[in-house]
This record gives structure tokens, C-alpha cells and sequence, in this order.
């Protein structure tokens, strides 16, 4: 007897979850605000994206020569500048003016300038030679390039220039280089090895486009339902009875299902087609965006559940895209982060999601390895479809107190007026 | 209108204001510093533990771990927890006492490239100046005086002059136009969504009539107060930065905002266009939305435009973003004559003109209502 009680409860829950499921889908596919954000933006942004850095690396910044000395030794300086490849002498000028005018006018990003002693002081070995580097600040990238290109050269330079002098005093050889590099020392970069912008920014960037695109993809039609004054907090077709879990289970997978595809397109496919890193497992991956796509959904359910109308969504947190992008620590490192700030970003399911995709594709981890973030990812699940469940079933029983009160009153007022029927009929 | 919907309000000061608090606020320093890494010793020895206790000493970096294998750090590396690490190799001492050179490599991941950036170049410094220390070691015993022996240490020395930017701050470089984008991204959105929910809720002709049917009447009295609480707002934005943060200002403040005021102008017109062409709000601004976003990747200041293919280079100039950098270059880092920024304010009022394409379009959207409501 009590177990057919429970199998039907069972087959009740069951069953009405799923037709939350299936009402959620057919109200996704109906709308084509969200049909245009899920499959038009959720689909074309990790492609142009990949588009603008698909250059991957700046090279030959140009630079202006402005060689005072012209000697041997400084050409032979600014021919091997030309080399490197991060930079490209195009200008050669006669002043420094003249130079500066040219930076100014940003047709060139860099200027070196040798000094007329150059070479004397280079060759009279008891001083220090200066160059003087001037680099356009316009962009980071810029900057980095010409100052990687100098300095490199110039460490090389000096050991050349050491060892010359050792052997000019009778210290040669492996003597010498004992002397000049006692530890020779070398830097090897595991990931990412060519430095390239684009396998750094694009990976967590698509990441943030499947949080963003399903963020804005949500708070529409629970937009749309709260103008429409559909109930969004209560079993569709019950006016009573807080049936939160159901609810939540049955419109988060809606969710889950159409974007285990879209994220698999973004996080699987597009890495592969573009030649981005993609070092991580494919069953690693699809592990690690079951919870980074159910903690999103719970935390935009929750955030949409404040949306009144269905555009504002839109217009007032589009540019959270930016805000999630930089509290992340991912361009700019956390421990130069202001605190505050970086455990605002602990909060948010991209920063996690952003982090442990990258330490996937990017660095090759295991998800044991990624296991920090791939646990933290379960706890914001767990923590925001509490939260959700909480406001729903507060709403839920504020409409049905309200529901109540409303019967009440009727009760009353029908009660009052049979009542002065009565009394009148009495009379 | 404007004070009527929260939305206006509510978006306008409320994300502009904590957009300026977070990006004012989010960096520590104006140069990232002390970068954790790791050292993998797999030498055990005393002048293997005094390279670690030095390394710690120097300030420049923060050894989190000190590991016995090169897997053990490589971990540590993926796991995200350190931007580089040191190997010292085996038999360090006893080749550095027997003058053998004994390597030592550092590994970075350039999955954190300013992380990983910041800790290589102070490795570098590092090592270059442990391996001066030690020449300077030998040369005295050889009884060279100091002073000459410094000359020989360094024959070369590279003088940097950050153009504009002296410290080169990266509030600088980031900021100053990352407000402008986000206020461009706001204007954008609301000016769709001030006259497309005219559309949605069927009140358009109740505004064209108030306007007594002229629709150039009803567009500047509806957009007019808009700009001026986005200029009110952009001007701020700059004195903030400029006078209260220090940023550099080698040009014309004035023509700063000068070229402030054209780019909201700019983002004005360039919403009445989407409107125009898809009357129907939502579609708009999903549409809005799509553009509005691509304005940072594409105005090229962080990835310069020189780095992409050619198409998308044409393509920066439809985003007045871009054009406004222009003119921050050159009023704040380069203080060049105005001519030089005039060519982009030139621009960006020509983007000024581009509603007058579809206006009569949006006059019959707002007429006749004949666009589906969503």
C-alpha cells in the first residue's frame, strides 16, 4: 500500500518534470530572441573570434634606426636587431627628431638610437656603451616586442663583447665562458610555446561566450513569462503547491541538453578546426562541462528570476561580459589582483570554467589534475540551485499566500452578502 | 521617459559608475609583481638551498614550492598554482666548483602570458646579475679596482623611454578605453531600447504626435537628453582618469573630449541604424548585442590591428571605438597638433550621418506599427 504511494508520487514527480522539460524547450524554440543569441551568437562568436587573432603572434613591429655612430660595430647591431624576428627596421633616420616625428605619427612603433661613441667606448672596453630604445605605448603588444627583441640581443651582445675582453686579457676558451656565464641559463615555454595571443585569449574567451550566450539566452523567456504573467515560480497549469524541484530540474535540462551540444561545437570542435591548443581528453572535456554548464544555468536562473521585463536583461548586464572577463584572473594575474575583487570572481562559474578549460586544452592536464576547479564548479552548481530553490519556493509561497488571501476575502465578501440578504430578506 | 523607466537610470550610472570602481580598483599595481613559481632542486646541496634562499630574497618572485622532481612542478605548473619553475640540475655544485657550467632551464606557461611574461623577465634579471656577482667575484681577486670592473660587466646597457607613458602603467593602456567601450556598449544598447520599445508597446505614434508629427522633432527631443547624460558622463569619466588618476595627458584634453563627445554621437547614430532596419525590438538588440561586443576586440588596442588579416583590418572601421582610440593616442600618449586627431573626429561624425539612410524607413515603422511585435 505505501510503496504504490510512493511509485505513484515517484511517477508524478517524474512525470512533471518531465513537462517542464518539454514546455522550456518548446518555449526556447518559439522565441527567436533566444533562438538568435543560442544558435546564432552561441555558434558564430567562437568562429570570429578565432578569426581576428587567427594570426596568433605580432611580428615585425616596424622600427627607425637612428644610428649616430655608423660604425661597424653599430651596424652590425642594427642589422642583427633586423633579425629578430619580433621586429623590422623600415626607417632609417638622420635625428632623433626626426625619428620621434615618425613614432608620432605611428608609422613606425620603436625607435633605436646608438650614440655617435659607440664604438669608441665599446672598443676602449673600460665603459658602458647606451642605446636608447623609445617604444610606442599605444599597445601592449607593441612595447613587448621591441623591448623582447633589445634585450635579447643585447644579453647576447654582452657575453660576446665579455668573452672578447677576457681574451684579450689571455683568458680564453671554456675559461672565459666559465667567467662570462658561470650558469648558462635557458627558458623553455611548456605551453603555448610560441608566446602566440590568440592561444592565450581565445580559449577562455569561447569559454565565456557559452556562459554569456546561455547567461542572456536565459534571462529572456523568463522575461518574457513574468510579462506575460505566465507563472514562472509554480507548476505550470497548478495554481498551487510549490513544486520547486521539479521546476528546476525539469527547465535546467532544457537547457543542459541543447548546450551540451553548442559547447561541445565551442570547446570540443572549434579548438581542433582552428588549430588551438586542444591537448586535453574529449572525455575530459565533456566531464568538466557537465558542471561548468549546470552551474551556469543554475546561476543565470537565478539572476533572470529578478527580471522583470525581457529586454533589460540585456541592456543593463551585457556588459558583465567584461566585468566576468577581467575578475577571472586569467589576462591579468590574481596575485596582482585587488582581493576584493578576486573572490568577487571566485563567485562566478566562468571564472572556474575559464581556469580549468585552460589547464585542459591549453596546459594538458587530467581532470585530476583540474580537479580544483572541476570540485569548485560542483559546489557553485550546488550552492546557486540552492539559492534558486530557496526564491522559488518563496515566491511560490508568496502566491499561494496571496491565492489564499484572495479566497479569504471572498469568502467574506459572499459570507457578508448572504448576509445582508438575509438580514434584508429578514426584514 | 528617461526618468520614468529605472532601466535608463539604472544602466546608465549604475554600470558606468561600478564599471569605473572595478577597473580603477582591479589592479594592484600598475605592473604585475611577485609571481609565484617553483624550484625543482634536484641537487640537494648547500649552494643549491642558498640559490633558492636567494632567489626568495630577491623580492621579484615568490617561490611557493621547492620540489624534488620535475613532474612534481610541472603539476604544480598545470594545476595553475605557479607561472614558471627553475631547474637545478643535478651535480650543480660540483660542476659549478669544477667551472663545468652547469645549466640551469626555467620552464613558463604561456597559458598566463602576462604571469608567465612578468616571471621570466625577473628570472632573467636574476640570473644575469647572479652571473655578473659572480665575475665580479673573480676580477677582484685578480685586483681589478670596482669601478672598472662594473664598465666590463655591463659593455652594453639598453636605455627605455616609454613614449607618452612613462611608467607604463597598464591602467593606461587598458582602461582609458575600456570605459569608453563600456559606455559606447550602454549608449548602443539603450538608445535601441529607448525607441524600439516604442515599437514594442505601440506607443509610437503617441510620441510622434507629441512631437506634432515631426519625426526630426521627436528624434532629437527623445535623443537629446540621452547625449547629454552621456557626455556628462564620458566628460567625468576622463577628469577622473586624467585628473584624479594621473594618467598622462601630453595633447589637448579638450580635443580628448571632443573626440569623447563625437563617439557617443557616433553610437547614437549608429542605434537609430539597427533600429531602422529591424524595427522589432528584441531582434535589434540581440543584434546590438552581437556588434557592440566585437567594438574591443576590433578597435586593435589591445591586439594591434597590424596583427590581423587584412579583411578584418578593413573591418575595424566600422566600430567608432576604434576611431576614438585614435584620438587617445594621440591627445594622451603623444600630444601630436590636432590636425593629427582630427581625421578620426572627422569620422566619427561621419558615422553621425549614417540614420539619415534609414530614416524614413523608421518614420514608417513608427507610423504604421506594421513590424511584428517580436
Amino acid at each position: 500500500m505505501d510503496i504504490q504511494r510512493w511509485i505513484d508520487a515517484l511517477l508524478t514527480r517524474l512525470v512533471d518534470t518531465w513537462r517542464v522539460f518539454v514546455l522550456e524547450l518548446r518555449r526556447i524554440f518559439r522565441d527567436s530572441g533566444v533562438m538568435l543569441i543560442f544558435f546564432v551568437a552561441g555558434l558564430a562568436y567562437p568562429v570570429i573570434y578565432n578569426l581576428i587573432y587567427i594570426r596568433n603572434v605580432v611580428e615585425n613591429v616596424e622600427v627607425a634606426v637612428v644610428d649616430m655612430s655608423s660604425s661597424p660595430a653599430s651596424r652590425e647591431f642594427v642589422y642583427r636587431f633586423d633579425a629578430a624576428p619580433e621586429v623590422t627596421v623600415t626607417h632609417t633616420c638622420a635625428t632623433l627628431e626626426e625619428a620621434q616625428a615618425l613614432l608620432k605619427a605611428q608609422r613606425v612603433h620603436g625607435i633605436i638610437y646608438i650614440p655617435s661613441d659607440y664604438e669608441s667606448v665599446l672598443m676602449s672596453g673600460m665603459e658602458t656603451a647606451h642605446i636608447s630604445l623609445y617604444c610606442d605605448m599605444s599597445s601592449f603588444l607593441y612595447m613587448k616586442n621591441v623591448l623582447t627583441a633589445a634585450s635579447m640581443l643585447m644579453l647576447d651582445y654582452m657575453n660576446h663583447i665579455q668573452i672578447d675582453r677576457y681574451e684579450a686579457m689571455n683568458i680564453g676558451g671554456e675559461t672565459g665562458w666559465a667567467l662570462v656565464q658561470s650558469v648558462p641559463f635557458r627558458a623553455v615555454s611548456l605551453f603555448n610555446p610560441t608566446g602566440g595571443y590568440c592561444a592565450f585569449l581565445v580559449p577562455p574567451i569561447l569559454v565565456l561566450i557559452v556562459h554569456q550566450t546561455l547567461f542572456f539566452g536565459i534571462n529572456m523567456p523568463q522575461g518574457t513569462a513574468r510579462e506575460e504573467n505566465k507563472e514562472v515560480f509554480i507548476l505550470p497549469g497548478r495554481r498551487r503547491r510549490a513544486s520547486v524541484f521539479r521546476l528546476l530540474i525539469g527547465r535546467g535540462a532544457a537547457y543542459f541538453v541543447i548546450y551540451m551540444a553548442i559547447a561541445s561545437f565551442a570547446l570540443i570542435l572549434v579548438p581542433i578546426l582552428f588549430g588551438l591548443p586542444h591537448l586535453a581528453m574529449v572525455g575530459d572535456l565533456l566531464r568538466f562541462m557537465v558542471p561548468l554548464l549546470l552551474s551556469t544555468i543554475y546561476f543565470s536562473i537565478f539572476f533572470a528570476s529578478f527580471q522583470k521585463e525581457r529586454e533589460t536583461g540585456m541592456v543593463t548586464m551585457l556588459f558583465t561580459s567584461l566585468i566576468f572577463f577581467f575578475a577571472s584572473g586569467i589576462s591579468w594575474p590574481w596575485e596582482s589582483m585587488n582581493p576584493f575583487w578576486k573572490y568577487l570572481g571566485y563567485l562566478l562559474p566562468s571564472t572556474w570554467g575559464m581556469h580549468g578549460y585552460v589547464h585542459l586544452q591549453t596546459m594538458g592536464a587530467t581532470l585530476e589534475t583540474t580537479a580544483r576547479e572541476y570540485h569548485v564548479l560542483w559546489v557553485l552548481t550546488l550552492v546557486y540551485f540552492s539559492m534558486c530553490a530557496l526564491l522559488y519556493a518563496y515566491k511560490a509561497w508568496r502566491m499561494d499566500t496571496a491565492a489564499r488571501r484572495e479566497q479569504a476575502h471572498r469568502r467574506m465578501q459572499s459570507k457578508q452578502f448572504i448576509e445582508q440578504h438575509i438580514s434584508k430578506s429578514r426584514l | 521617459m528617461l526618468l520614468r523607466r529605472p532601466v535608463y537610470i539604472f544602466s546608465t550610472y549604475f554600470v558606468m559608475i561600478f564599471s569605473c570602481v572595478f577597473f580603477l580598483t582591479l589592479f594592484k599595481t600598475g605592473s604585475p609583481e611577485k609571481m609565484p613559481i617553483a624550484v625543482v632542486d634536484l641537487d640537494h646541496s648547500s649552494i643549491s638551498r642558498r640559490v633558492v634562499h636567494e632567489l626568495n630574497a630577491t623580492q621579484a618572485v615568490d617561490i611557493v614550492a621547492v620540489t624534488d622532481t620535475y613532474e612534481d612542478a610541472r603539476k604544480l605548473m598545470q594545476q595553475g598554482r605557479v607561472y614558471a619553475f627553475v631547474v637545478v640540475p643535478d651535480r650543480f655544485y660540483a660542476d659549478l666548483a669544477s667551472f663545468k657550467r652547469p645549466e640551469v632551464v626555467f620552464y613558463t606557461n604561456n597559458a598566463y602570458t602576462i604571469g608567465a611574461n612578468t616571471a621570466s623577465k625577473q628570472l632573467l634579471t636574476i640570473m644575469t646579475l647572479a652571473s655578473a656577482a659572480f665575475q665580479r667575484e673573480v676580477l677582484r681577486k685578480k685586483g681589478l679596482p670596482d669601478y672598472m670592473i662594473m664598465k666590463r660587466l655591463q659593455p652594453i646597457a639598453i636605455e627605455e623611454h616609454f613614449v607618452g607613458n612613462p611608467s607604463s602603467n597598464y591602467l593606461v593602456y587598458l582602461v582609458g578605453i575600456l570605459l569608453p567601450g563600456i559606455l559606447g556598449l550602454i549608449v548602443l544598447m539603450i538608445t535601441i531600447y529607448s525607441i524600439g520599445s516604442e515599437l514594442k508597446w505601440k506607443t509610437s505614434r503617441d510620441w510622434l504626435r507629441a512631437a506634432q508629427g515631426s519625426f526630426t522633432r521627436a528624434m532629437v527631443g527623445k535623443l537629446l537628453p540621452h547625449l547629454i547624460l552621456y557626455c556628462t558622463l564620458g566628460i567625468t569619466m576622463n577628469i577622473v582618469m586624467v585628473r584624479m588618476m594621473h594618467f598622462p595627458i601630453n595633447g589637448s584634453f579638450l580635443w580628448l573630449n571632443v573626440g569623447m563627445v563625437a563617439y557617443i554621437l557616433a553610437m547614437q547614430s549608429i542605434a537609430v541604424t539597427f533600429v531602422g532596419i529591424i524595427p522589432i525590438l528584441r531582434v535589434a538588440l540581440s543584434a546590438g548585442a552581437l556588434y557592440g561586443m566585437l567594438a574591443f576586440s576590433l578597435s586593435g588596442f589591445t591586439f594591434p590591428k597590424m596583427g590581423m588579416l587584412p579583411f578584418v583590418q578593413a573591418l575595424t572601421n566600422i566600430f567608432p571605438l576604434r576611431h576614438y582610440y585614435l584620438v587617445y593616442v594621440n591627445e594622451v600618449l603623444f600630444g601630436n597638433p590636432i590636425t593629427q586627431s582630427l581625421p578620426s573626429v572627422a569620422v566619427l561624425i561621419a558615422f553621425t550621418g549614417l540614420q539619415m539612410l534609414i530614416m524614413r524607413r523608421l518614420y514608417r515603422a513608427l507610423l504604421y506599427q506594421y513590424f511584428p511585435k517580436d
